[in-house]
C-alpha cells in the first residue's frame, strides 16, 4: 500500500502539543524540586563509548543498546541509562576530593527496539523514553540513604500523586543470606538472576536443589526491618552465626534496621515497604536497591539504589546513591499520558 | 479488586476445577458464556474479576497491568520473555515440548523445522550445534511435517495422539510444560495481601495433591 507519509521509525514516538507541554512541565517540577533539594541540573551527549558504559557491568547487558561504530573504529551507543554519563563525569571531581556531589537530570536514554507489540511506554520497553533523576556522591550511610527515599517520597507528595509503593531490598543482603542458608557460592548468582527475572518458580526449585531446607522465598520476604528484631530472632534457630556468609547478613541486615527507624522517625514507613526477595540485576549495585510502584501503572515508575562500586570502575573511588523515575510512566499514572 | 486473566479453552478447563478445590469463586457460567469478561463482588477474596484472552495473549494482560494475575503455560513465559513474576507451578495442563517428525527422519541432519515458537526453537537447535530454517506456522503444525514442508516440527504434545494418528514419531523431549501463576510487577507489590489470599488457597491445595501422591 502505497503511503503519501513519511515513516516514523520503530520505537520512537512523536509528540503532539498537549503532551509534550505536559513532559516538558512534569521534567521542570521534578528538576525545579530536585534543585530545591540541593541537586545541581547537569546534561551530558546522547553518545557514550561501550567500555565506558560497561565498565562495573556485565556485556550481556550491551544486548539491549543500540550501538555502532564512530569515525575512529570505537564502538558507540546510545546511553541506556544516565548513571554511567555521571559516574564518568564526577570521577576527575570526585578525585580531586570535592565531594559529596548532588546532580539531577533529565534526559532521553535509549534501548534496542523489542518485539514491536509491546514498544509502548506505559509498561512495556520503548526504544526513547525520559529519565528524571539525581545521583548522590561522596557519602553514605544511613541518614543518607534516608534522606534519598525521602527526596524520592516527597517528590511524589509534590505531585500529588496517591496511593505509590516504594519497595526497598538489600543487594549486599539477599546473597548473604542465601550463602548462610547453606546455598554454594557458585549457586548464589543465577538464583539472584532468578529473583531478578521475577521467576519465582524458578528461584524455589533452584534454591531446594542447591541445599535450602525452607522456603527460601517466603523467608525472604517475611523478614521486615520496621519490627527492628534480630536476624538470629527472626529466623529462630535456623540461624548459625558461623556460617559463611552469616556475618555479611546480619551487618546489611543491621543497617536495613536503622534505615527502617530512621523512615518511621521521619514519618516514611506509610509508604516504603521492605521486600528481601527484591533483586535487581546490575551488579554494582552495594547497598540498598528500591522500586517505585503507581496504582495504574503496570511496571516501576522509579527505580534506585546504592551503588558504592561503580565510581572506582571510573578511576576514583567513592560510594554513590541514586534514583530515577520514568517520566512517561508518572505521565501515565497521573492520568495524563498516554491511556 | 483483582483481576485474573484466564486462558480460552484447554487451560480455563485445566485450571477451573483447580480454582474450585481452592475455593476461589468462579463464574457459574464461565464455561458456556460467550462473555470475555466476569465480575463477582464480595467474594471471601474480595472483587474478583476474570479476563478470557487468547493463551498468548495472557502474559501481555498481565504485563500491562489490566489483569493483576493470570495463569498461562510455561512455554508462552519462555517464547515471548514478558515481564512478570511467575508464583507458582499449577502442575496442570502438562505436556512436553518435543522435536518429532517422521521416523524416516529420525536420524539424519535437521534442515528445516516448522513451529509456533521460533524462539525456542532457536534457542534448542543451536545448542544442538545445529543449523536449521525455521518456518514459523500459527497451528496445527504436525501438517508441515506430513507434507514435507519440513523434515521436523518443534511443539507442544500431550497425549501423542495427533502426532500418531499422522504418522510422526517424537525425537527428542525439549521441556515439560505446565501451568504457571503469573502476577503483574506492579500488583504484586500494591496488592500483596489480597494477591497473597489467592496464592495461599492454590498452594494449600497443590500440597494437599502432592501429600496424595505420595501415598
Amino acid at each position: 500500500m502505497q503511503r503519501p507519509w513519511a515513516d516514523r521509525p520503530l520505537g520512537m514516538r512523536d509528540i503532539y502539543p498537549e503532551e509534550a507541554r505536559r513532559r516538558r512541565d512534569l521534567e521542570n517540577h521534578l528538576l525545579a524540586y530536585f534543585e530545591r533539594h540541593g541537586f545541581a541540573q547537569v546534561s551530558s551527549g546522547a553518545l557514550e563509548y561501550v567500555d565506558s558504559l560497561l565498565r562495573g557491568r556485565p556485556s550481556s547487558q550491551a544486548a539491549a543498546w543500540i550501538q555502532w561504530f564512530d569515525m575512529s573504529g570505537r564502538a558507540i551507543a546510545l546511553r541506556p541509562d544516565m548513571t554511567p554519563a555521571i559516574a564518568r563525569m564526577a570521577a576527575p571531581a570526585v578525585g580531586r576530593g570535592r565531594i559529596p556531589i548532588r546532580w539531577c537530570y533529565a534526559e532521553r536514554v535509549y534501548h534496542r527496539p523489542a518485539d514491536p507489540a509491546l514498544v509502548t511506554w506505559s509498561s512495556g520497553r520503548p526504544v526513547e523514553w525520559t529519565q528524571v533523576g539525581v545521583e548522590w556522591i561522596g557519602e553514605r550511610g544511613t541518614d543518607v540513604d534516608c534522606s534519598l527515599l525521602e527526596l524520592c517520597q516527597g517528590a511524589l507528595a509534590s505531585l500529588a500523586l496517591q496511593g505509590c509503593q516504594t519497595v526497598v531490598g538489600h543487594a549486599g543482603f539477599t546473597p548473604a543470606f542465601l550463602e548462610a542458608a547453606g546455598i554454594a557460592p557458585d549457586e548464589v548468582k543465577p538464583l539472584l538472576d532468578l529473583l531478578a527475572e521475577g521467576d519465582y518458580v524458578g528461584f524455589r526449585t533452584q534454591a531446594a536443589r542447591a541445599g535450602a531446607d525452607t522456603d527460601m522465598l517466603a523467608a525472604l520476604s517475611r523478614l521486615d526491618p520496621f519490627t527492628g528484631i534480630r536476624l538470629v530472632e527472626a529466623l529462630g534457630g535456623r540461624w548459625r552465626m558461623d556460617a559463611p556468609g552469616a556475618a555479611a547478613a546480619e551487618a546489611a541486615w543491621r543497617e536495613l534496621v536503622s534505615l527502617a527507624e530512621a523512615l518511621r522517625r521521619r514519618g516514611l514507613e506509610a509508604a516504603i515497604s521492605f521486600d528481601l526477595s527484591l533483586y535487581r540485576s546490575l551488579p554494582y549495585y552495594t547497598g540498598i536497591i528500591f522500586e517505585v510502584f503507581a496504582p495504574g501503572v503496570g511496571a516501576p515508575i522509579g527505580y534506585g539504589g546504592r551503588y558504592d562500586g561503580l565510581l572506582a570502575h571510573y578511576g576514583a573511588d567513592a560510594p554513590a546513591v541514586g534514583f530515577s523515575f520514568e517520566a512517561e510512566r508518572l505521565l501515565t499514572a497521573l492520568g495524563e499520558g498516554e491511556g | 479488586m483483582l483481576t485474573i486473566a484466564l486462558a480460552k479453552g484447554r487451560t480455563a478447563d485445566d485450571v477451573l476445577p483447580l480454582w474450585r478445590r481452592a475455593g476461589i469463586p468462579v463464574p457459574a457460567d464461565i464455561d458456556d458464556s460467550r462473555a470475555l469478561v466476569f465480575e463477582l463482588a464480595g467474594t471471601p477474596f474480595g472483587d474478583l474479576r476474570y479476563l478470557l484472552a487468547k493463551p498468548v495473549d495472557v502474559p501481555t494482560y498481565v504485563q500491562f497491568g489490566v489483569a493483576d494475575i493470570g495463569v498461562v503455560g510455561k512455554d508462552i513465559l519462555l517464547e515471548y520473555d514478558r515481564d512478570v513474576y511467575e508464583l507458582l507451578d499449577l502442575g496442570t495442563g502438562y505436556c512436553k515440548l518435543c522435536v518429532a517428525g517422521r521416523a524416516v527422519h529420525k536420524n539424519t541432519r535437521p534442515r528445516r523445522v516448522a513451529t509456533k515458537y521460533p524462539r525456542l526453537a532457536d534457542e534448542y537447535f543451536r545448542s544442538q550445534g545445529a543449523d536449521v530454517e525455521i518456518v514459523t506456522l500459527s497451528g496445527s503444525i504436525e501438517l508441515a511435517a506430513v507434507i514435507g514442508l519440513t523434515e521436523r516440527i518443534f511443539d507442544l504434545v500431550q497425549s501423542g495422539a495427533t502426532l500418531r494418528a499422522n504418522g510422526l514419531v517424537v525425537f527428542d523431549e525439549v521441556l515439560d510444560v505446565t501451568a504457571r501463576l503469573i502476577a503483574n510487577r506492579s500488583s504484586y507489590r500494591t496488592k500483596r495481601a489480597e494477591l497473597e489470599r489467592v496464592v495461599a488457597a492454590l498452594e494449600a491445595v497443590l500440597a494437599g495433591q502432592e501429600e496424595e501422591m505420595r501415598r
